[in-house]
Parts: C-alpha cells; structure tokens; sequence
C-alpha cells in the first residue's frame, strides 16, 4: 500500500523542488517555511483487469447484466471518452480498450449486427486514425474502421438532434446515431472526479446547443471547484441533462479509474518526491534538464509527448450511471485528496508540457492559462489553497506559439479578443457566438483536427474563478510580452516572483508549493 | 552551458558524499512494480536503436550468411492485429533469421518470447537480446498465470508474438510435441496464430556453437489460423503444430540432426548441461 499524500515543511535539510517548465524542468530552492505538497503514491493496481471487467459486466449496480440487455437486430451505440484524458496518454492497452474488447465480446455471441463506435470528443478535435487505434487497439480498429468507428460530430445538422430542454432551461442534443440506438453503452475513464458521470455523455456526445447550456462564465464561478461535483454548478446542470439523455435512450454506463503512476521508468524523478530520488533520478533529472535546455523545441516536444504513462486500472464499475459513477469517485478520492491545513498567501506550480488540449501539440498561451489557473487551481475541496486576494506564481516559458492545425481559433482569440479586452463576461458577451457559428472553423472542425471555434473561450472560462479569486498572477521564465497580454505579470527567477508577490499579500508571506503532476486534489480544512 | 550549475545544484541539495539527513522520511516504492521490467525495450528510443541495429548489421549479415528465402510473407502484410508468431525451433539463429524474414511492419512491432531461465539468469545477456532482437522474459518452469496475463498485454498492446512452441531447441531437429500454452493463449487473447516454418539453421548455428556460419535457409509462413468454436486449446494447438509441420514437409529437412553422442548432451537436462 503507498503512502497517503503530503504536505511537507521546506526546512535546511530540505533537498530543491522539481517544477515542471512546459516541455523542461527546473530545480528550484523555496523559501524556509514554505509548504510542499505531494500527491498519494499510487494505489496498487487490478491485478487482473480483463477478469474485474467481466465481472463488472456481469452484475453491475442498479441494473440487469450488459449481456441480457443485448439481442440480435438491435442498434448498439458504443461511445468512449476521446485522448483528453488520461495525461500522458496510457501505455497500451489502454482500458477503454479492454473494455470495449469484453463489451464487443458480448455484443458478438449475443448476434447484434447493427454496432457502432462513437469517439465521444465534444467540441475537441477530431483525432487521428493513430490516436484512436491507440485508444481502441488493433483488434477493434481494424475491424470497425472507418464506417462503424468514427468521431462524433458536433456540427453534423444531420448527425444530431434535439431531445428536450431541461427544467432549467438547457437544451438538450445527441448524436443522432445515440439517441436512434436500442441500447447506449458508455465507456468512461475517470482521471480526476471533474470527469465522468453524466457529463461525459451530456458533452461528449452532445453538440454546442448542449455544451453552451454549462460552459459559461457564470457556472463556472459558481463552480467552486469544478474538481468537487456536489459544489460544481457545471456538474449539475451537466447532471440535468444526463437525466434528460437517460429517460430518452436505454443507457448502460461503464466506469473506469486508474491510478496516478504518471511518467513511465524513464522519467521516474517526475513521479517520486525529491527525498526519494535515488542516484539514478538525480542523473535522469540532470539529463533530462540539459535535453531540454539544449534540444531544437521540435525535438522536445516529439520526446515528450511520446511519453506513455504505465497507469494501472484501480476500479471498474458498471450499471446505472450516478450510481457506478458514485463508486468511481470513491476511488479517485482515495488516489487524489490530500488534506492541507489552512490556505496560503502564495502559491507556486510548475506548468507540465501537456494539458487535455493539447496532445500532440505545443501548449499555447491561451492554453497555459487554462492549465494553470484552470485545471490546476481548481484542484481543490472546499477552499482554494490560495487565499482570496493571494497571489499564484507560474512557471512556464509562455512562448506566442500556437498549433495551427489543432488550434486556429485560438490564434485568433489571442491576437483579437485579448488585445481588446481579459475580462471573462465580456469576452463571453461580445465574442462568443461569432467565434461559435464562424463557418470556417466549423468547417476545420468537421474535416481537419482542429478544435471547435468556441473552445478557447472555454479554455479562458475555465479560468475565471481563479481570475476573480486571486491579487495577482506571475509567470516565472515567461516571454514577457506575451505573459503581458494575457494580462499577468513576468518574473526572471523564482526569487523575483517571490518579491513582487510581496507587493500584493505584504511581508512574510505563507508560500505553498503545488508538487504535481502527479496530480491531486488538496482538500483545504 | 548550465551542466556545471545543475550538477552543483543536485549535489549539494542530495548531499553527495554525505549522510542523508535524519528528517528525510525513509524512502518506500511508492510505484508499484510494471508486469515486466522490459518496458524500456519497447519504446523509444531503444526502438530506434533496435532499428539501427537490425537494419544497419543484423539483417545485411544474416542475408550474405544464409541468402534467405522466404515464402508466404504475404499472409504478414496482410495480418491487420498482432499475431501470435509460432515456429519451429532448431538453432538459436533461428531468432534473427525469422526476424529478417518478416516484412518491416511486422517485425518492428514483433516482441520474441525467450527463455527466461536461459536468457535472463545474466542481466547483461537479457538486455542485450531485449535490445538486439526485443525479447521478453518467457517462464518455462511456472508462473503460467503470469506469463500469460503479460504475453496477453503484449498483443493487446498491438505486438505480435514470437514464440517456440516446443519450448525449447530440438534436440535433433525433428518438430517436438507443441506445449498447449499456445493453443492456450490464443483462446485467451483471441488472437490469430500464424505457423511459420524455419529450415537449415541447423546448419547456420548447430547446437552447441557459438558463431555463424553459412549455409542456405528458407523460411515458410502459412496461413493465419483461429480456433474453431468450441475447439478446445490442446485440440488447437495440435492443429497448429500439424501446420507448422505441413510447412516443412517436402524440404531436404533431414530427419535427424547430429550424431546420437550430440543428440544425447542435448537432451541432458538443462543443470547437467550447463555444466
């Protein structure tokens, strides 16, 4: 059994602290006093995962066994969760795949002719063939590509359709291939408890209309934190619209969690706590570190993103959704909440190369943005880490680069929405439809693997409570006239960062340290 | 140049040379151990390297020494999921030769089952062949729970398998009875099994030599096969054994390999003939 997660004092003894720096890292000396925190080690995986799958198909919660809900001449819709997630990507197999593998099993000997595989990607891009037979492996690609194993398509007129408005008023659509099925079968990986649930299928296989309903910067400040769903708006208006899909479409929902073993053998100095590294880390650490200082940017982000995380399944749960997703969450709990006493005035966070948008791509500014004062700051129960008013110290490189096949929008949405206003309601108010309906990223949307017009006004959303919450936002290493566009300040060392920080939450301020990934959820008393 | 700097850094803060500081918690695994400590050789960059190798020396090498032929790669390039590979086994040439008959696709995603008890009692000599020829630790004496759920994640994981059905060299070159394993581990991946059929290597590296030498040889591959429904793993693996064995027939295979004084240390058990 691993040892439950830590927070840490920096005394003398205290040996640096690794912060990520986009596709880099760096060793960084914290002040005394300050706090570290470091996720559970991993929970020790399934021993025998094909085995814990058929059982859970066979008696699943609150609901009949997946075998005796299929017969033959029925429509099966089978939809999973798109490369989003888990981060890194999972060394193959992936679950997903060991899943659909015993779901194709079953639909097989019981004779249904008429399946489908729908990549439940939302308004992300569409992947590629490579990326999707990662994700389903070589049996199923080969034998459901393309016509029976696709994308969903959120801009396909034909290929959704309106099933109903919500007591609150958000609409409602489905894959039309979905909503027509006899029988929908969901294959989910929760990675951190934001996932899941009815809002994978709510999002994954809705469209705009349905995505809008959530996806706005007044759910999201009343999402505190979206990482916690009973205090996430997000959740439960994704909850009423989930309920809605349900009472349409028979839905038999599989549920999966894996641990939190990041970084394969290689780049084992990122997963273990700095007073574990051996000899052997703290060489890989100081190869890494002059790989990454030296190597052509093209270079680094092809090792780094060729990083497969070794993740071991931890929980499979099948049958009715809230309920399996209940018994999800427990376990990711388990692998994730770390108990902190108290919020800080600062906080500091090394920002990795890879968020759930950019997969095989450079992790633009707008992108930083969401993965710092985002993803990363909503990793909270309760309270932010941070105090209100406190200040949240970046690092990253912040370099203007953008992906121009996977994020066109978001080129835009850097150079003229921000160049004429930060503010999250504004920008939602003035700019959003435009971006949304623009023909042309529809139309890169639909044939190339760009993301959706609308996605980098999500990615900023996602970061409007943390912009309400904090003084102040720095960015250590950054390029200053970016970092200055996007509205924050920029620091040369960590030192300095510290010092400004001082301007804003006064003298002899608590510092705290978010060590991650490997990621957590700091559950603040 | 930053080296100098970091190296400074990371020897002053883990204290080179001294003791570990009393407040330091004592380390645990806190990462539980992966299913086969191989991983490394299946991804990058040893994967290039392999590559290099393969390409650059192994295979030019093995074609001058033994103008391979090579019939039926067609089922190969058309095989679309990993594939359990099953050929007969005479020489431990066998390895690189069926390798260098595979077309490249399949062969930079084939892994090699290989004996652990033979190959892996030296750390050296493993990591060399894993880096060479991309082996994994294959238990010959037990652990058949094991071998399977990690022979099992291998092809789930898109690599084909090769792997000796007989479980070892024979002794004198006529095809040993199949172990079921194979007939097993189909059924349980649900993978096809492709026969293959390996014929001189006796002659390339017999039993007990070290080096190459040359000599022809040809390699056959037959049609993929899957169990039939209902077909239990031994009836199987009979079945596969009979096609690897229709693969060889018709060749100037001679039926005895050896003289009966060879024949008789090959055959000794393996702590006798190790000695």
């Amino acid at each position: 059994m691993g040892r439950p997660g830590a927070v840490i004092e920096v005394d003398r003894n205290t040996p640096p602290t690794l912060f990520h720096y986009g596709e880099g890292v760096r060793l960084e000396k914290l002040p005394l006093g300050s706090r570290v925190i470091y996720a559970p080690d991993p929970i020790p995986p399934i021993a025998h995962p094909e085995r814990a799958i058929r059982r859970a198909l066979a008696h699943p919660l609150e609901d009949d066994p997946l075998k005796a809900l299929l017969r033959p001449g029925m429509r099966l819709t089978i939809a999973f969760d798109d490369l989003s997630l888990p981060l890194p990507p999972m060394a193959q197999p992936d679950v997903r795949q060991l899943v659909l593998e015993e779901v194709i099993e079953l639909a097989a000997a019981a004779g249904v002719e008429d399946v489908h595989l729908i990549a439940a990607n939302s308004l992300h891009r569409r992947m590629t063939e490579d990326e999707i037979r990662h994700i389903v492996g070589d049996r199923i690609f080969s034998t459901f590509h393309p016509d029976r194993l696709y994308n969903h398509d959120a801009e396909d007129p034909e290929g959704n359709v309106l099933i109903g408005t919500t007591s609150q008023g958000e609409e409602v659509t489905l894959s039309r291939r979905a909503a027509e099925s006899d029988l929908l079968v969901y294959v989910n990986l929760t990675f951190v408890p934001m996932d899941g649930g009815h809002k994978s299928l709510a999002t994954g296989l809705g469209s705009y209309r349905s995505v809008r309903a959530h996806h706005t910067v007044n759910t999201l400040l009343h999402s505190r934190s979206y990482m916690n769903p009973p205090d996430s708006a997000l959740h439960h208006s994704c909850i009423r619209q989930g309920q809605l899909i349900e009472d349409t479409v028979r839905c038999f929902h599989i549920e999966t969690s894996v641990n939190n073993h990041s970084f394969p053998a290689i780049a084992n100095f990122m997963q273990k706590r700095e007073t574990d590294w051996t000899p052997a880390d703290q060489a890989a650490f100081l190869a890494v570190k002059q790989l990454t200082d030296l190597a052509p940017a093209d270079v680094k982000r092809a090792v780094f993103h060729s990083m497969r995380a070794p993740y071991g399944l931890t929980s499979v749960q099948a049958g009715q959704v809230e309920v399996v997703h209940d018994r999800i969450l427990e376990t990711v709990r388990r692998q994730m909440l770390v108990e902190v006493e108290g919020q800080t005035d600062i906080v500091t966070l090394g920002i990795p190369y890879l968020g759930p948008y950019n997969v095989n791509a450079i992790l633009n500014p707008v992108l930083v943005v969401c993965m710092g004062l985002g993803y990363l700051f909503n990793l909270y129960r309760g309270r932010p880490v941070v105090r209100e008013g406190g200040v949240v110290i970046l690092a990253h490189p912040c370099r203007n680069e953008f992906d121009s096949v996977q994020h066109p929008s978001y080129i835009d949405f850097y150079d003229e929405v921000l160049s004429d206003t930060l503010n999250p309601a504004e920008i939602e108010e003035r700019y959003e439809t435009c971006f949304a309906e623009d023909p042309w990223y529809r139309q890169l949307y639909r044939k190339s693997h760009a993301y959706h017009g609308v996605h980098p006004f999500y990615a900023w959303y996602w970061a409007a409570h943390a912009m309400q919450h904090v003084g102040d936002v720095i960015v250590v290493g950054g390029e200053r006239e970016t970092v200055h566009h996007l509205g924050f300040k920029c620091a040369t060392t960590l030192e300095d960062a510290l010092e400004m920080a001082e301007q804003t939450v006064g003298r002899y301020p608590s510092v705290t340290h978010l060590r991650l990934p490997p990621l957590f959820v700091a559950d603040v008393r | 140049m930053s080296l100098p700097r970091d190296i400074r850094t990371v020897r002053a803060g883990w204290r080179w040379g001294g003791v570990r500081p009393a407040s330091w918690p004592d380390p645990v695994p806190g990462i539980p151990e992966p299913a086969s400590n191989l991983d490394w050789a299946r991804q990058e960059p040893i994967r290039g390297l392999r590559w290099l190798v393969q390409r650059g020396l192994s295979i030019p090498f093995t074609q001058a020494m033994t103008g391979l032929l090579v019939d039926g790669e067609g089922w190969l390039r058309e095989q679309d999921r990993p594939a359990l590979l099953v050929s007969n086994h005479v020489s431990h040439a066998d390895t690189p030769i069926l390798l260098a008959a595979l077309p490249d696709r399949a062969r930079e995603r084939t892994v090699v089952a290989a004996a652990t008890d033979y190959w892996y009692d030296r750390p050296w000599l493993g990591r060399l062949v894993s880096l060479w020829l991309n082996t994994f630790p294959f238990s010959r004496t037990g652990g058949a729970q094991a071998v399977l759920h990690s022979s099992s994640q291998l092809l789930k994981s898109g690599w084909n398998l090769l792997i000796y059905a007989e479980g070892s060299r024979s002794p004198d070159g006529r095809l040993q009875p199949f172990l079921p394993g194979v007939g097993h581990l189909a059924a349980e991946t649900r993978s096809p099994v492709v026969p293959m059929h390996v014929r001189g290597t006796h002659r390339v590296m017999p039993k007990g030599r070290r080096f190459f030498l040359p000599a022809p040889v040809e390699v056959r591959i037959g049609k993929p096969m899957s169990p039939h429904p209902g077909e239990g793993s031994r009836v199987f693996t009979q079945r596969v054994e009979d096609a690897v064995r229709e693969l060889g027939q018709g060749t100037d295979e001679p039926r005895v390999v050896g003289s009966w004084i060879e024949r008789w240390h090959a055959s000794a058990p393996r702590s006798r003939a190790s000695r």
